[in-house]
């Protein structure tokens, strides 16, 4: 590294070499994740009894082929992509503890942005996972891997998406793993080891989700997905998603860890989220009544979308459930209520959550498609094999963020420390 | 490490856990093991069209070849034809006298190898009323006698672009414009991921959902390696303007096929062809002009 | 399917006029207008397809091997020649009954001659045998005539490079009966099937056009 040698010196003296230090951590590391009470080899055997049949569908699917999912020519994407598209915006979401924690120097927020860090590591693969899934041709991956296949970069938005994804993936990799690393050894984190990738991951994860709502925004083909409105869109929800987890996952923490996790930041993060709802639902509104008002050919996804069309209406059940989600929550947050009890603060989360999840998965996805650009009406339903990959894929990322947080979040209270055994 | 007996047990238990693990995940992965056996490593690691030498491209359609006789049962002849100099393709077909019959979907159909369970065809027709031209009004499962009353017909195939949105967004350059004008797919290269599915204005592109189920006396013995060969399970299709054909001088299929001769097609370089003189007599149109594609495909009236 | 190619070539007309028929056929190497355009060695040329229907008619009966029976129209009328032209196909009552004839005012006289039955005859009197009957159906329709001729009317089989291969061009009558020129109904092929596709949804009419004086109630 770029420390002098006489500093590097000092620092052999006074502690182990890296060499010694960085093995020992990984070994603890990866045996600790091994290491927990029953309820964790309970939980971990149900979730991976899960992501194994979500890979034996997987398996089965790039066998037989894709017919096996409802995809089709009119609808040629799906569930797969929906949440992939939610899932970045999980990933992109957790900055919103960092943004606090760093930008505004909340030192309560500091203790547990790491929590934050780890969910964008576990959605990103998440989200890594169902780009895979909805290969027709996974063998193929390494055409998609700059330098080694033939990357279509600059023009391609999803060679953009390859580069941010796994950019962000690194970069919150590297910062987690840097504070953790020197706390396991008893340092005092170097401030440029980790505080300019800080800031980087915060305009990285506006990125992350700007890139993938051009995804989408960028077909003129498409009129209910070219909007300019998407991309702001796509960052209001990932900052209804990110925080709404968040303080779910922090009472987790705080019930079943001696983590410490003050009220500040749930206090913080419930702020955000009382804004980041109404922008969404604003939002929506001006997209709306934009399609409604105006008419045409171009509102027919929309139409279709909240109220069927020529009598096909798959998605009106699913787009009203997310609708009525969204606005309990927006009315949730702003009860007076709800500042006292974690309860209906809980409630909120969960609505924000899966309100969400239906908008901007099969809310946004699917109706892109329908009517098709012959204005023909083909529609979706996802079969059990999308179904039970998508379930497997979502099972993984859970454990990934229970390992890691097991593993974390012990060096962080001195728990797990580096120093060479005494004994 | 104070019980060195629960030690024990607990080592014990977790090398049960991760032998019982990695087995039952080698038993998900069952249903792959027949997949890989097709795919050698000389498919997995066989370079982008353009990357490949005279002997390498010579190789791949000897592979084409010999899988399409396994697979398959048919003898076919693979060539790769090369874009003539000098020459740029271009369509146009004529909707005042189009009645909709389809014969050149069907000729698509058994012309390009297509799946036969689908009726899949490069070519959509629609029928729209008369007196709009709202594709929302259009049908492309019309079932009676043709031309119908107060109906006119749209067949819609890809438009070839120059500036086409599908190559634009793949992201591994599987799907490019050739000097011909041609948008082609290298189906060796596609990694399926249907963004160009997404992208595409005119529902130009096919997506092989399963292996293509084509009886061996029905495969079509005269293929392209860009064009009409028996595409794999997982990559994406489309209208190659006949390709193997045209590229030797020879009309596309979709014409040939075409009862009311709405169809005409040709060199766009030479002003002395016929589609030069339609795009110069006729009142002429493009689908979707306003969306920026640059269409080679032209729509025209008799006037 | 269309006919078998029994291809004929074009044949040479007299007047002026006629000779634009003629289809531009590539018969000689044309100056490159292109400096990149490939030189084209012709090998092909353009025929016009001669149906059979323009010297024989159907009997109604099958042949030994199952096929429509056609017989040439000298067979009988060689033997025998009609004393004049019917005013209309009702008037058919021996031969040719149940001639059907939709084709705007035209008499049977207008185009046929008693006995040149080989023979076609133009509006200035002038006879051209039945396979030039292009030029007949030309004289009043013009315009496709004209697109005909610049290959954006009636269809080809064969090479759009004349330089590659040569082409057949379709006859007037393989596409249109004389009689009743208009494309009587056919049913279409290949209806989509894809995966999941549903049935096809009922969308109402378009409201019909005002007719003079009701636009504005």
């Amino acid at each position: 590294m770029c420390d002098g040698p006489r500093e590097t010196r000092e620092k052999t003296m006074q502690k182990d070499s890296h060499v010694a230090t960085y093995p020992r951590f990984l070994l603890r590391v990866f045996s600790g994740a091994f290491d927990g009470g029953a309820r964790f080899y309970v939980t971990m055997t149900v979730l991976t009894a899960i992501a194994l049949v979500g890979a034996n569908a997987w398996a089965q699917q790039v066998a037989n082929g894709m017919h096996l999912t409802s995809m089709t020519d009119h609808v040629s994407w799906g569930l797969y992509i929906a949440n992939f598209t939610f899932g970045v915006g999980l990933a992109a979401g957790a900055v919103m503890m960092v943004i606090p924690a760093y930008l505004y120097d909340d030192h309560e927020m500091h203790d547990v942005v790491i929590v934050g860090e780890l969910l964008a590591i576990a959605s990103i693969i998440v989200c890594l996972l169902f780009v895979v899934v909805d290969m027709g041709r996974p063998d193929r991956f390494w055409h998609i891997i700059p330098g080694v296949g033939r990357f279509n970069w600059p023009i391609s938005m999803l060679t953009w998406d390859v580069l941010v994804l796994n950019g962000y993936l690194l970069l919150n990799l590297h910062i987690t793993g840097y504070l953790v690393y020197t706390r396991f050894r008893g340092d005092k984190p170097a401030k440029r080891w980790y505080v300019p990738f800080v800031f980087l991951s915060i305009a990285w994860a506006i990125s992350i989700h700007s890139v993938t709502a051009f995804l989408y925004s960028g077909l003129g083909g498409r009129p209910f997905w070219n909007s300019a409105l998407l991309a702001p869109r796509f960052i209001a929800t990932a900052f209804v998603t990110g925080p709404a987890l968040v303080i779910v996952l922090l009472q987790g923490i705080r019930r079943l860890t001696s983590f410490h996790v003050g009220d500040g930041p749930i206090r913080t993060l419930t702020s955000v989220m009382r804004v980041t709802v109404l922008l969404n639902l604003f939002m929506l509104g001006s997209e709306l009544f934009t399609a409604l008002y105006t008419g045409g050919a171009h509102a027919a996804s929309v139409k279709y979308l909240f109220f069927g069309l020529h009598g096909h209406r798959g998605l009106v059940p699913w787009i009203w459930t997310a609708v009525i989600l969204n606005v309990a929550s927006a009315l949730l947050l702003h009860l007076p209520q709800t500042r006292k009890s974690l309860g209906l603060l809980d409630l909120a989360c969960v609505c924000a959550f899966i309100g969400v999840w239906i908008e901007k998965g099969m809310g946004l996805i699917v109706p892109g498609f329908i009517p098709s650009t012959l204005h023909e009406i083909v529609e979706y339903a996802p079969t059990l094999t999308e179904w039970k990959i998508t379930a497997g894929i979502w099972a993984f990322g859970v454990m990934i963020l229970i390992v890691a947080l097991k593993v974390v979040l012990p060096v962080l209270t001195g728990e797990l420390e580096g120093k060479a055994p005494s004994t | 490490m104070s019980e060195p007996e629960g030690g024990k047990r607990r080592v014990f238990l977790k090398v049960l856990g991760g032998t019982l693990g990695a087995s039952a995940f080698a038993y998900a992965m069952a249903p792959l093991r027949a997949w890989t056996k097709d795919l050698s490593a000389e498919k997995f690691l066989q370079k982008h069209y353009k990357e490949l030498g005279k002997e390498e491209i010579q190789k791949v359609i000897a592979r084409v070849e010999r899988e399409t006789l396994e697979k398959y049962g048919a003898k076919v002849k693979v060539k790769d034809q090369k874009p003539i100099e000098g020459v740029e393709f271009g369509y146009a077909l004529n909707l005042s006298v189009c009645i909709g019959c389809r014969k050149c979907a069907e000729a698509c159909h058994v012309e390009n190898n297509h799946d036969r369970k689908t009726n899949n065809s490069y070519i959509r027709v629609l029928e729209m009323d008369q007196g709009s031209f709202d594709m929302a009004r259009g049908d492309a499962q019309y079932d009676h006698a043709v031309p119908a009353p107060g109906k006119y017909y749209l067949p819609i195939q890809c438009q070839q672009c120059d500036n086409a949105p599908c190559v634009k967004v793949c992201p591994v350059q599987a799907t490019w414009k050739e000097p011909d004008g041609i948008v082609v797919v290298d189906y060796d290269w596609c990694i399926g991921c249907r963004y160009c599915e997404a992208a595409c204005p005119y529902h130009a592109r096919r997506f092989n959902w399963t292996k293509p189920e084509v009886p061996a006396a029905a495969v079509n013995p005269d293929q392209g390696i860009l064009s009409n060969r028996i595409r794999p399970q997982g990559v994406v299709e489309k209208c190659t303007f006949c390709l193997h054909r045209t590229r030797e001088g020879r009309l596309p299929a979709c014409l040939e096929a075409c009862p009311t001769g709405a169809r005409v097609f040709g060199n766009l370089l030479d002003p002395k062809s016929e589609i030069r003189w339609v795009l110069e007599n006729k009142r002429i149109y493009v689908l979707k002009e306003e969306l920026g594609t640059k269409p080679r495909f032209f729509y025209f009236f008799d006037v | 399917m269309r006919a078998a190619p029994t291809c004929a070539p074009l044949s040479p007309l007299r007047p002026s006029w006629r000779c634009s028929l003629r289809v531009r056929a590539r018969t000689r190497p044309r100056p490159s207008p292109h400096p990149r355009l490939r030189p084209s060695r012709p090998s092909g040329a353009t025929s016009i397809h001669v149906p059979e229907k323009l010297e024989s008619i159907e009997t109604g009966q099958l042949d030994q091997n199952g096929k429509p029976q056609r017989i040439a129209c000298v067979t009988c009328h060689t033997l025998r020649t009609p004393e004049k032209l019917p005013e209309s196909p009702g008037e058919l009552v021996r031969f040719h009954q149940g001639l059907v004839f939709k084709h705007g005012t035209l008499r049977c006289a207008s185009c046929h001659v008693v006995g040149r039955q080989d023979s076609l005859r133009l509006a200035d009197g002038s006879m051209i045998p039945n396979r030039d009957a292009m030029l007949l159906c030309g004289q009043c329709h013009g315009p496709q005539l004209r697109d005909y001729q610049h290959g954006a009317h009636g269809g080809m089989n064969g090479y759009w490079d004349l330089g590659k291969g040569s082409r057949v061009r379709n006859h007037c009558v393989d596409c249109h009966d004389p009689h009743v020129p208009r494309f009587l109904p056919t049913n279409p092929v290949l209806r989509p099937a894809d995966r999941l596709l549903p049935p096809p949804i009922e969308k109402p009419a378009l409201p019909p056009f005002p007719k003079l004086g009701e636009a504005h109630p």
